[in-house]
């Protein structure tokens, strides 16, 4: 039995490390450890497929100096801004209707688990599918051939850059829909009267209500979206039919062929870029300060 | 969001509409699974249809022509259904930490967006490398596990952070002020009211693992997963079979949630007769 | 190891090696017997079947070579365990060089055999144990046909094919007593076209680039393998002469990969196929009317009916044209040791038996060694396939639809053309970095 003193002060102060133990575990031993060895094959020399241990910014000066690297960085950040947008604002949507427009909690929950089930058919599957879906024989354009909306086949419907973004926001919407209804489901609703009596249109709630409320889980969304986005290899090489390619894409090349110093030393200027456009984004919204601050 | 006679205003229909939109668009590439999973031996992925048979729904059982895809799967769901209990159990642990200011918190915090974002490819072969390393042999249950918590955890902690920002301790308090302990305030106070956010957590604890691909490649061992499975097949003939293996877990997934939802509102008109509960907390 | 003492002990107490050489006895005489049933090993003693019926043979490699029919045929015949599983060719050996404790038969291509050895992962294979080698067809074994030699360019299997000693790491030119692994499967590939639009008989890589097909071509997005198709296309059409076009210098990859953006500008690819599937799709669907293609991809556009040549590119007196070759082979990794190694010398000869041949031909892939295959094939099926004959009857692809009608000829004629028309072999060159490279900067283009 725990007593407690009056201003409410937690028990045991091991407590906060012991709840964290099995976290610093798997992170300690699956990431840690392995991104060491990833560290240390960057700066090893790479000759005729034998891979020679050695201390030498020759591969960062290679990827750093290659003019395709900032060709793949460009695309790959106009892909995630692309992809942010729509899923932001597709994702929004959807959570808001959930939230605030259905009135059944279990309808809510039913048409959520709706949205979701589509992901339980593997991606690779479903990559495969748009093809008869945007191809030239495919359902979009013999729908649109058959109603005289148009008179030849649309070549850009697929194998393009269209259909990349088109892709990666079919499969990435779910990750702004679930933390933007976490946080708009703690929104009081009280809000909303009082709003609506101090005189604002519904519009105005939305954005000096709403939005604001629901920063931290824009954010969440918004990084899940940008590093699964960065991090992709093969929705990039099958939807933009090899006329696109990504930075993993390139990496993948590299290990392929046994290239491991030049891949690592991709790998580990990737996850740099990538965690600063995360900091930057919980620079806007400080998802731990907001965390700790409750106390 | 109702007017005074609680008639609902036009942004209802709209919204709605928007919705529908939406699940037309997720379910774009699933219809043309579901109708192409119908046709006979001589299908192939595309329109137009050949033939209209169940063969391959009979091809996903006996597996003369594809890959082991009923033994991937025997992988993939118990591996799924461990990595969401763990992913669950370790991010509510850790949300629950991060509350307080701890020492190493920020690096930890840091050390989980490393983790969300280290190329899945690269990290796996790191895993690999470092099991051969050290003698062990790499498995679906062990070596692939691991990668994969690697990936979800970021995403239930992340999600558990944003659910207890929000969450009021004074609740807590309270409960120790009527002598409950540190496990009863857990079971009956904390878990309840952050369980919406729970279920994200399993949700896409299970989710992510049964899609995960890129850190499963080269930890799995000697045995597929099913993502690994049928990316494989690409590098050859691909069947039709694909198509029914998604038709067949589409329609068991609609059955399995048609089921839990009917049984939930069943107890819940039990429980609270013919009036459903208003509001949700 | 607590099973080998156990099964020594139920022979009688004799140590290992003694279990062996009585093994290899009673082996010797059921062989014989097997000799005259057939090809097959059947027949084994039940001593040897006992003591092997726990063991796994975990062989890895890509879905076309390493097929789960093949290995329950595997575990049928041989009492056994032989599993397969399925990797792509880069993640395949990234595992070997990584893990590799986590297979015992690796699937590997010829380039990949040279990094394998080079990494002390391969253990030889005893020359003298398999049976069938003098059946292997000489192409491999010793790099020439009737006299003519197989081309050189790129990496040759015979290239990578001979070692000094079991645990050599150095591969060594000439026939020695050790192998680093047996050919499998391999193909001579060219470009699949549409005859029925492109309205001529294609003989020549040019056709692939030819401004007449533009938007409608594809090529590969395998580097090292799209950029020999580009080779084999600008020197067709007379750009330049390539010097060696499996190792170019950086000039010639320049040249060549320079030629493809331009390609791309003008709009020529409709795109570069990733899965074997978009390269069946983007044909079947009319998409691309001619482009890089695999052979079982050629055979199943038509099984859909759809007409579909694989083009006989044979080699002209100029020097161009010529097919690209590849071949994929099994390995022994090198931790293979006692009833394990025995099991999987028994593996590697049952391939050669000629189940498997008779099974891959019907996807259009060779056996190396084809008087064993042909014992498993109709001789109408074998007249179609190997010998560039007339099908008497009606060809079925392995699952039963019909691929050829009867008097339909095979593309290419004869195998025996075909390899020995190969214009260069599939391989990892000495500027690989640079050419990854410039092939990411092609296709971002």
């Amino acid at each position: 039995m725990t007593r407690t003193s009056p201003s409410g002060e937690r028990a045991s102060p091991a407590r906060p490390y012991l709840l964290v133990a099995p976290l610093l575990v798997v992170l300690l031993v699956f990431v840690v450890a392995p991104l060491a060895f990833v560290v240390a094959v960057s700066f090893f020399h790479y000759d005729n497929f034998a891979i020679i241990p050695a201390f030498s910014f020759e591969n960062y000066a290679d990827v750093l100096t290659a003019h395709l690297t900032y060709d793949l960085y460009l695309t790959m950040i106009w892909f995630s801004l692309l992809t942010w947008f729509f899923t932001l604002i597709i994702g929004f949507t959807v959570a808001y209707f959930l939230v605030f427009h259905v009135r059944n909690p279990l309808i809510a929950i039913g048409l959520f688990l709706v949205c979701t089930v589509p992901f339980w058919t593997s991606n690779v599957i479903r990559m495969i599918s748009w093809l008869p879906l945007l191809g030239k024989q495919g359902l979009i354009n013999s729908a649109l051939l058959a109603t005289g909306a148009i008179r030849q086949p649309l070549q850009f419907l697929l194998f393009s850059d269209f259909s990349v973004v088109v892709s990666y926001v079919h499969l990435f919407t779910i990750f702004m829909i679930v933390p933007i209804f976490n946080s708009m489901s703690r929104i009081d609703r009280t809000l909303f009267e009082a709003a609506a009596d101090a005189g604002s249109s519904r519009w105005q709630t939305l954005l000096h209500v709403v939005v604001p409320l629901c920063k931290s889980g824009i954010a969440l969304g918004s990084i899940f979206v940008v590093t699964l986005v960065m991090g992709d290899f093969y929705v990039v090489k099958v939807m933009s039919g090899g006329s696109r390619a990504s930075i993993v894409s390139a990496m993948y090349d590299d290990i392929s062929t046994l290239l491991f110093p030049h891949a690592a030393a991709n790998a580990v200027i990737l996850m740099i870029i990538v965690v600063i456009m995360v900091s930057l984004i919980l620079r806007v919204v400080d998802v731990r300060k907001e965390l700790a601050s409750q106390r | 969001m109702l007017t005074a006679a609680g008639r609902r205003p036009w942004t209802f229909y709209a919204l709605a509409a928007f919705f529908a939109l939406y699940v037309a668009f997720l379910y774009g590439p699933m219809i043309c699974i579901f109708v192409l999973s119908f046709q006979g031996p001589q299908g192939a992925l595309v329109f137009p249809m050949r033939g209209v048979s169940l063969h391959w729904f009979a091809e996903l059982v006996t597996q003369t022509e594809t890959g082991d895809i009923l033994g991937a799967i025997s992988r993939s769901i118990p591996l799924a259904i461990i990595v969401m209990a763990a992913t669950v159990a370790v991010s509510v642990a850790g949300g629950l930490a991060f509350r307080d200011r701890f020492r190493g918190g920020a690096a930890l915090f840091y050390g989980v967006i490393v983790s969300l974002v280290a190329p899945g490819y690269v990290l796996g072969i790191g895993i690999g490398l470092m099991f051969q390393l050290l003698g062990l042999p790499a498995h679906w249950y062990s070596s692939a596990l691991g990668a994969q918590l690697t990936w979800t955890l970021p995403f239930g902690l992340l999600i558990m952070f944003a659910v207890f920002g929000r969450f009021n301790r004074s609740y807590e308090e309270a409960a120790r002020d009527l002598g409950a302990g540190a496990g009863q305030i857990l079971r009956l106070v904390v878990i309840p009211i952050v369980l919406p956010g729970i279920i994200a957590v399993a949700l896409f604890g299970f989710t992510l693992s049964y899609d995960e691909f890129a850190r499963t490649l080269q930890t799995s061992g000697s045995t597929n997963t099913l993502p690994l499975e049928i990316w494989s097949m690409t590098t050859n003939v691909t069947s039709p079979v694909i198509y029914a293996l998604g038709t067949v877990t589409t329609a068991f997934s609609f059955i399995v949630i048609g089921v839990a939802l009917s049984a939930i509102a069943l107890i819940q008109r039990r429980r609270y007769g013919r009036a459903l509960p208003a509001g949700r907390h | 190891m607590a099973q080998r003492r156990k099964n020594s002990a139920r022979i009688g107490g004799a140590d290992a090696n003694t279990a062996i050489s009585r093994r290899n006895l009673l082996r010797a005489a059921a062989a014989a017997v097997g000799a005259a049933a057939g090809s097959q090993v059947i027949g084994a003693p039940t001593i040897w079947a006992q003591e092997i019926k726990d063991i796994e043979l975990r062989h890895v490699g890509v879905s076309y070579s390493v097929v789960k029919a093949i290995g329950d045929q595997a575990s049928k015949d041989l009492g056994f365990k032989v599993t397969m599983q399925n990797l792509d060719t880069s993640a395949a050996i990234t595992r070997f060089i990584t893990q590799p404790q986590t297979v015992d038969i690796p699937d590997l291509e010829g380039w990949q055999t040279k990094v394998a050895v080079a990494r002390g992962i391969l253990q030889g294979i005893e020359v003298k144990r398999i049976k069938e080698f003098d059946n292997i067809l000489p192409i491999f074994t010793k790099g020439e046909y009737e006299g003519k030699k197989v081309s050189r360019q790129g990496i040759s299997p015979y290239e990578a094919m001979y070692i000094e000693k079991k645990d050599s790491t150095k591969i060594v030119e000439g026939v020695h007593d050790w192998m680093t692994f047996l050919p499998q499967v391999y193909n001579a590939d060219s470009i699949g076209y549409r005859p029925d639009i492109v309205g001529h008989p294609v003989t020549r890589w040019k056709d692939l680039i030819d401004p007449n097909y533009k938007g409608r071509s594809a090529i590969l997005d395998v580097p090292n393998i799209g950029i020999m198709d580009a080779a084999l296309a600008l020197e067709s059409r007379g750009d330049l002469v390539y010097k060696n076009k499996g190792n170019m210098t950086r000039q010639e990859i320049d040249t060549t990969i320079n030629a493809l953006i331009a390609l791309k500008k003008q709009g020529q690819f409709r795109a570069t196929w990733t899965t074997f599937e978009q390269s069946v799709e983007l044909m079947a669907s009319g998409e691309v009317v001619i482009q890089s293609m695999w052979s079982p991809a050629v055979t199943a556009v038509l099984a859909k009916g759809i007409p579909c040549i694989y083009a006989p590119v044979n080699e002209q007196p100029d020097g161009k044209e010529g097919y690209r070759g590849w071949c994929n082979g099994m390995g022994l990794m090198r931790h293979l040791s006692g009833k394990k190694l025995e099991a999987a010398y028994e593996y590697l000869n049952w391939y050669y038996a000629g189940w498997q041949g008779g099974f891959v031909a019907r996807h259009g892939y060779y056996s190396p060694v084809p008087k064993t295959a042909e014992k498993f094939m109709t001789a109408n099926e074998y007249g179609y396939w190997y010998l560039g004959k007339p099908a008497a009857d009606v060809i079925k692809d392995p699952y039963g639809a019909a691929i050829a009608k009867a008097g339909a000829v095979r593309d290419g004629g004869s195998f025996i053309e075909r390899f020995t028309n190969i214009a260069c072999w599939n391989t990892v060159m000495d500027e690989n970095q640079y050419m990854i490279q410039r092939w990411n900067e092609f296709k971002s283009a």
